[in-house]
């Protein structure tokens, strides 16, 4: 580095006409100087916020452990009082979650001891990191903001897979040809209205994010209503011309009807 | 017309404290009073007999009979949880030794049946009398398909109807239903289904079954096939789950009493070309479904049943047990919604109905169909004992 100065200088030195005596220790005293000052001031801020670091895992750690041992308590008393069978829903109609309710309280009391863990240890880390140094807090708000999208995008993505098994089960079970189709238009719908709102919750876009949704979610929408209106044209067309008949041979459509229930009976 | 809940008796033709028998008739309609009366009389002409109705009767009361009130119960189909809590407290508050319980439409029961199922209610050495009903061909396809195989194989059991509508209990049957019972009624679940059959096997009751040949089966109000088959199978399921520990154990099953009868073939051909277009349209749009809870064994045989023409579909015996005993495994672990699971079960359903169909309509008797599906079911019973206990995930 030093060479590389004392020849810099030399060069100028042939270059230049007029003599100018540049003193090289100085110089290099002065990017020393830079650097060491840079350097501190990067130990400081480190300084500053390491404790804030350590509060944060150390509330995070705090937290987890609380959860574990809270999980466990209600597993074991919810276990105790049969929970599950008091809350066991013969027929399984209604909304039957993936999980036994017993395991749903435990995991949402763990989960909620990690969430409120963070909480706190984002705040201690943001008051240390406040009062430590004078640099304007940009990040932290952001990753608040960062976390709720998170959460909004796997709840998106939950709600749209089971409304798209809802939809193609009932749909098959109507025996509807385009199923499949109407299942994927009800997921794509529900992803991409979660896609905007994690977009708007990030503050990511602005203007273009609502037009590109209003136009997306339109042009889904559309689709959907042209192909499910020309796919069952006839459908409707059969349906309405049934009715039309049917107001004069009421007295055989019911006729026809008990007689094919009475060969079939389920129960 | 008497709606409140007390259990105090509104006519009294006979002055008796105690009976031997309580009659409890759930939900029958004023108009249908006095002939379940008049029924009810035929068949107990000499034994002191109280009868429990939710509607005062008309004048003409039969001599031999007394009448209670008894609480307003649900049961528009089939007998609830309530209507047992109810049946016990009456029967204890009369002392009575036996309760003969009739569902809806009891009006279409005989005379004869009613007292045979009383009667062995009443001899002391049955816990548990369910009826033996003549139905008419393909009327109870539910019940063949998954309920009787299933409760056959896992209880072992022979009782046709596992879910029947009309019972004889022993009082210390009544108290155990009626302890099942309170435990839905403080769960809020006052219309859940009792499943009595196996209550019965695992307190280890007698359980006689007596043929009392054709009645009216009510039908649920909601004919929706979708319905039905998730409520009544749903409700099996978590009897299943909830008795695992009693029938895992191996047990024998105990030998045939009666003559399988021979029921006039009936063609019911005419819906099977919709049953098989129905199954084919979920095989090509529920294999994301199926494939979760289906090993790949399964799914290939569906594959290759699909393309079969609609006369010659054939759905064998062992398939159809080891796709119910999937979907039992798949209930309990809660690989999918359980409303879902249930939703998807409905096109294999059908599938077994056309299929069953076809073989009755080639000639077989439709009893020795079912009876081979049992037996199906029976052997495959180590699979379903063997995944229950290690579940792996074959799909993962």
């Amino acid at each position: 580095m030093h060479n590389l100065i004392a020849g810099i200088s030399q060069a100028s030195q042939s270059t230049s006409a007029p003599p100018v005596s540049i003193d090289d220790a100085s110089l290099w005293h002065r990017m020393s100087d830079a650097l060491h000052q840079s350097l501190y001031r990067v130990l400081t801020l480190l300084i500053a916020v390491l404790p804030g670091i350590l509060a944060f895992f150390v509330a995070l750690t705090i937290f987890i452990l609380c959860g574990m041992l809270l999980s466990w308590l209600l597993r074991r008393c919810l276990s105790w009082i049969k929970f599950d069978a008091r809350l066991a829903r013969p027929g399984g109609d209604g909304w039957t979650p993936a999980s036994s309710p017993t395991e749903i309280v435990a995991r949402a009391s763990f989960w909620a001891c990690v969430v409120l863990g963070l909480i706190i240890g984002v705040s201690a880390f943001d008051v240390s990191y406040a009062t430590g140094t004078a640099l304007p807090i940009s990040l932290l708000p952001y990753v608040t903001h960062a976390v709720g999208a998170m959460f909004l995008l796997i709840a998106g993505i939950l709600i749209a897979r089971f409304l798209a098994r809802s939809v193609l089960i009932s749909a098959v079970n109507a025996q509807l040809q385009y199923a499949r189709f109407l299942s994927l238009g009800v997921k794509w719908l529900v992803l991409v209205l979660t896609a905007a709102m994690v977009l708007d919750h990030l503050e990511v876009g602005g203007k273009i994010v609502e037009l590109a949704f209003g136009i997306l979610f339109g042009g889904i929408v559309l689709t959907l209503a042209l192909a499910v209106g020309l796919g069952s044209r006839d459908l409707v067309s059969r349906s309405l011309e049934s009715h039309v008949e049917r107001t004069g041979e009421r007295e055989h459509v019911a006729h026809s009807a008990s007689s094919s229930s009475e060969q079939i009976r389920h129960f | 017309m008497t709606t409140e809940n007390s259990t105090s008796a509104v006519t009294s033709t006979i002055d008796q404290t105690t009976a031997d028998l309580l009659v409890m008739g759930a939900a029958i309609p004023p108009e249908r009073l006095d002939a379940v009366l008049t029924n009810v009389a035929e068949a107990f002409p000499v034994e002191s007999v109280v009868i429990a109705a939710q509607d005062q009767p008309g004048a003409n009361v039969p001599a031999n009979l007394r009448i209670i009130a008894a609480p307003q119960s649900s049961a528009a189909w089939m007998l609830t949880a309530a209507d047992f809590v109810h049946a016990c407290e009456i029967g204890r508050e009369q002392q009575v030794r036996a309760i003969l319980m009739l569902g809806p439409g009891t009006d279409s029961l005989k005379p004869h049946a009613m007292r045979e199922v009383a009667r062995a209610a009443l001899s002391g050495s049955i816990d548990l009398a369910i009826p033996l009903y003549t139905l008419p061909p393909h009327a109870g396809l539910i019940n063949s398909a998954i309920l009787y195989p299933l409760t056959r194989a896992l209880f072992a059991t022979r009782a046709r109807f596992p879910l029947t509508i009309d019972l004889g209990l022993s009082m210390r049957m009544a108290e155990r239903l009626a302890s099942v019972g309170r435990r839905f009624a403080a769960a809020n679940q006052v219309d859940a289904l009792l499943w009595p059959v196996n209550e019965a096997t695992v307190a280890g009751f007698a359980v006689d079954e007596v043929e009392v040949g054709t009645r009216d089966v009510p039908q649920p109000s909601d004919p929706d096939i979708n319905t039905i088959l998730a409520s009544v199978t749903g409700s099996l399921f978590a009897d299943i789950e909830a008795k695992a520990a009693f029938w895992q154990r191996p047990r024998r099953l105990p030998p045939a009493r009666r003559e399988m009868a021979e029921a006039a073939p009936a063609d019911g051909t005419a819906d099977v070309p919709r049953m098989v277009e129905a199954f084919r349209l979920a095989n090509s749009n529920l294999q994301e479904i199926w494939s979760l809870v289906l090993p790949p064994n399964s799914l290939l045989a569906l594959k290759r049943i699909s393309v079969l023409d609609a006369e010659v579909f054939r759905m064998p015996e062992n398939l159809w047990a080891r796709i119910i005993f999937d979907f039992v495994i798949a209930y309990r672990l809660r690989t999918i919604n359980r409303g879902h699971l249930l939703g998807a079960l409905i096109p294999l359903y059908l599938a077994w109905v056309a299929s069953h169909l076809n073989v009755t309509a080639s000639g077989t008797s439709s009893e020795l169909h079912i009876e081979a599906v049992a037996e199906a079911f029976e052997a495959d019973k180590p699979y379903l004992v063997a995944r229950w206990r290690w579940p792996d995930r074959f799909n993962s």
